[in-house]
């Protein structure tokens, strides 16, 4: 380019910031102090509530609703009788309608105190391992699509994505140790009923062929297998570019080759960790849209988390090459995707809305009528605050809303993770405590440092890309 | 197009200098250096978009955005009047006894009604203001302006040393340099 400045390209290392290893580490040991708290709290808690008939009976009562008519008849038997696999069965067998099959009656009282922790562990480990995941896919669109203005900040989900394996780790823990506790169709598995027993649910049992703890435990690993492996090869190139002579395109052409292999595979499977580890929640429901929500949720996240590590590291001072036109383009992305998550979010109801299928509306029926404050949150956090504050062409180059909307995005959406969970494994009276905001903040902070961490095992500045250079002279125009 | 035609015709202005040139860096040079003398370039029409041009000649920041929005309103209201029209005041059907009045399956016709008309708005609008519908007489200053070539047109004011102006051109590597007046040009 022939116009008068000419930026020098020169390789930065990073250096994690004393600072900000005491802040990400108080992060996590808070975290922990408060996991901790909240998990005392429930155990008492649920001592409490399970010695004492009366109590189990108000709870149950006070939030009775048209939805949960049998709720009264219910909260006897359930106070009443032992976690035995038999009363399970007697549930379903009571709630069996003509027209709409079993349908999920929640109690509370009949999970095990323990089963809150796996559920925010759920939560957490996957809401990080998609978010990695979804680093990784961005990562690979930039070079399927040939993109340039990229380049000078490729090496932020470069980093972000090791993370894929350690989320997944606690994932897979989380839902090793609650499995029967978390999922309705684990528990339902280990009964065995045949169609003439009593209790038999044909909704789970046709879903038995993918719905079982061998798909479980099995599928996942693989396929996180695959894309970890693709990950990583992709890092190897991006490293092995960086000290090959200037002007080698192999690494890169190899590159496009992984990150087109990865998009096409990526794109068949995500939906399947969605439907397994989250919609297997409400196991008697269908959406065929979930899938798609789910990336929607975490590609936001993964957008706002790259942009964050983004606008950390120009606020130290590295990252010289990137301006405000690459943060107009994080700005525009963020902004695009949060108005398609929305639309996600609420065509998933449309949808059964539109096809007229009641039975279907008991995700949304739990989570409307007893969860309404949490249901609007989800809606005015991840949309409406984000587009009103992005859309200005202005806030999109500002450094302090490129900080704030993206934090907001990173929660909001870490919540809207927890809300697909937490009311279809404990019904309707639960609520943000010390436990979910502790679990929230030891994983946050395990994930930051793990992020910078990463960053300083290579140098920020991929120098021996092809595409560098249009990167540093990128212009989104006036 | 009346008078918005014939304001924005290039026919109607006073004399312009017209420079011709075949490479975007030499372009580039020039257009610093014709900047840094005080003089006002009217515009530079090139086939693709050279990054950094519209900074150099002071390119305001585009209007359509505005425009867009008045659009997405008027699509907007469109399209909640249609169908409140139609489905409260004109033919209430009760399907399957959901609400007749505000539904979510408004929301669709509505959000794509909005996306609808923004987008023909900004079409038209943008092709209106840039003069190039149907019908609008185009004064290409270069046939190959949409092809290889990039042309500059400085509009001649008392304050522009025309000689001047001609050499520099010449001498930043412009491979012709024309006149233009009320539609005629000669090489100069």
């Amino acid at each position: 380019m022939g116009h008068g400045h000419h930026i020098e390209i020169k390789q930065e290392n990073f250096v994690i910031p004393a600072k900000a290893k005491t802040f990400t580490i108080i992060l996590m040991l808070l975290g922990l102090v408060l996991t901790g708290i909240g998990i005392a709290n429930q155990k008492s808690h649920s001592g409490s509530s399970h010695n004492s008939h009366a109590t189990a009976e108000n709870t149950t009562e006070k939030h009775e609703t048209p939805a949960h008519g049998e709720a009264a008849d219910h909260s006897e038997h359930a106070a009443a009788s032992e976690h035995g696999a038999a009363s399970h069965a007697e549930e379903h067998h009571n709630v069996e309608t003509e027209n709409f099959g079993p349908r999920m009656e929640y109690h509370e009282q009949d999970k095990p105190w323990t089963t809150k922790i796996w559920a925010n562990l759920l939560v957490a480990g996957y809401f990080f391992t998609m978010v990695s995941l979804c680093a990784l896919f961005w990562y690979a669109i930039q070079y399927a699509a040939n993109a340039g203005w990229s380049v000078t900040i490729k090496r932020v989900p470069e980093a972000i994505f090791t993370f894929i394996p350690v989320a997944f780790v606690v994932l897979f823990v989380a839902v090793l140790l609650g499995k029967n506790d978390l999922y309705h169709w684990a528990h339902y598995e280990h009964l065995g009923l045949k169609p003439t027993d009593a209790g038999y649910d044909r909704i789970l049992d046709g879903k038995s062929g993918f719905l079982n703890t061998k798909m479980l435990f099995i599928l996942p690993v693989i396929l996180i297998a695959i894309w970890v492996f693709i990950g990583h090869k992709l890092r190897g190139l991006s490293l092995a570019e960086d000290t090959a002579s200037k002007g080698d395109v192999t690494f890169f052409k190899k590159s496009i080759r992984f990150s087109a292999a990865f998009l096409v595979i990526f794109g068949f499977t995500i939906s399947i960790i969605a439907w397994l580890f989250i919609m297997s929640v409400d196991a008697h429901w269908y959406s065929t849209i979930f899938g798609v929500y789910n990336f929607a949720t975490s590609w936001v996240s993964a957008i706002a988390v790259i942009t964050l590590t983004v606008m950390y590291l120009k606020n130290q001072g590295y990252l010289g090459l990137v301006n405000q036109e690459h943060m107009h383009d994080l700005g525009k992305f963020m902004f695009a995707f949060t108005v398609f998550w929305t639309y996600i979010w609420l065509f998933q109801y449309l949808l059964i809305w539109y096809a007229q299928i009641p039975e279907e509306m008991m995700y949304y029926q739990i989570r409307y009528e007893n969860y309404k404050p949490y249901f609007l949150a989800n809606f005015f956090i991840n949309f409406v605050t984000p587009f009103v504050f992005l859309l200005m062409r202005s806030a999109k180059r500002n450094s302090k809303i490129m900080v704030i909307i993206p934090a907001l995005l990173v929660v909001g959406h870490y919540f809207d993770v927890w809300f697909m969970v937490i009311p279809g494994v404990f019904g309707p009276n639960q609520h943000i405590g010390i436990l979910e905001v502790g679990i929230f903040l030891v994983f946050s902070g395990l994930f930051a440092f793990w992020i910078l961490n990463n960053l300083t095992k290579r140098g920020l500045v991929a120098v021996n890309h092809p595409y560098l250079e249009e990167s540093v002279y990128h212009d989104t125009g006036v | 197009m009346g008078i918005l035609d014939k304001k924005l015709s290039l026919r109607n202005r006073n004399k312009m200098i017209v420079g011709v040139w075949e490479d975007e860096d030499a372009l580039m040079d020039a257009t610093s250096e014709i900047s840094h003398k005080g003089i006002a370039i009217h515009d530079i029409y090139t086939p693709y978009p050279v990054h950094g041009l519209d900074r150099i000649i002071g390119v305001k920041r585009s209007k359509l955005a505005r425009v867009a929005f008045f659009c997405g309103l008027t699509g907007l209201i469109l399209m909640t009047t249609m169908i409140y029209y139609m489905y409260v005041i004109d033919w209430p059907i009760n399907v399957g006894n959901k609400p007749v009045r505000f539904t979510p399956s408004w929301i669709p016709v509505m959000f794509e009604g909005m996306v609808l008309c923004t987008a023909y708005g900004m079409g038209f609008f943008f092709f209106w203001r840039n003069r190039m519908l149907f019908g609008v007489k185009n004064d290409l200053l270069d046939e190959r302006q949409t092809d290889d070539r990039m042309v500059m047109a400085v509009e001649l004011s008392d304050s522009i040393n025309e000689q001047d102006l001609i050499s520099t051109m010449k001498n930043k590597g412009a491979v012709e340099v024309r006149e233009f007046h009320h539609g005629v040009q000669t090489v100069i």
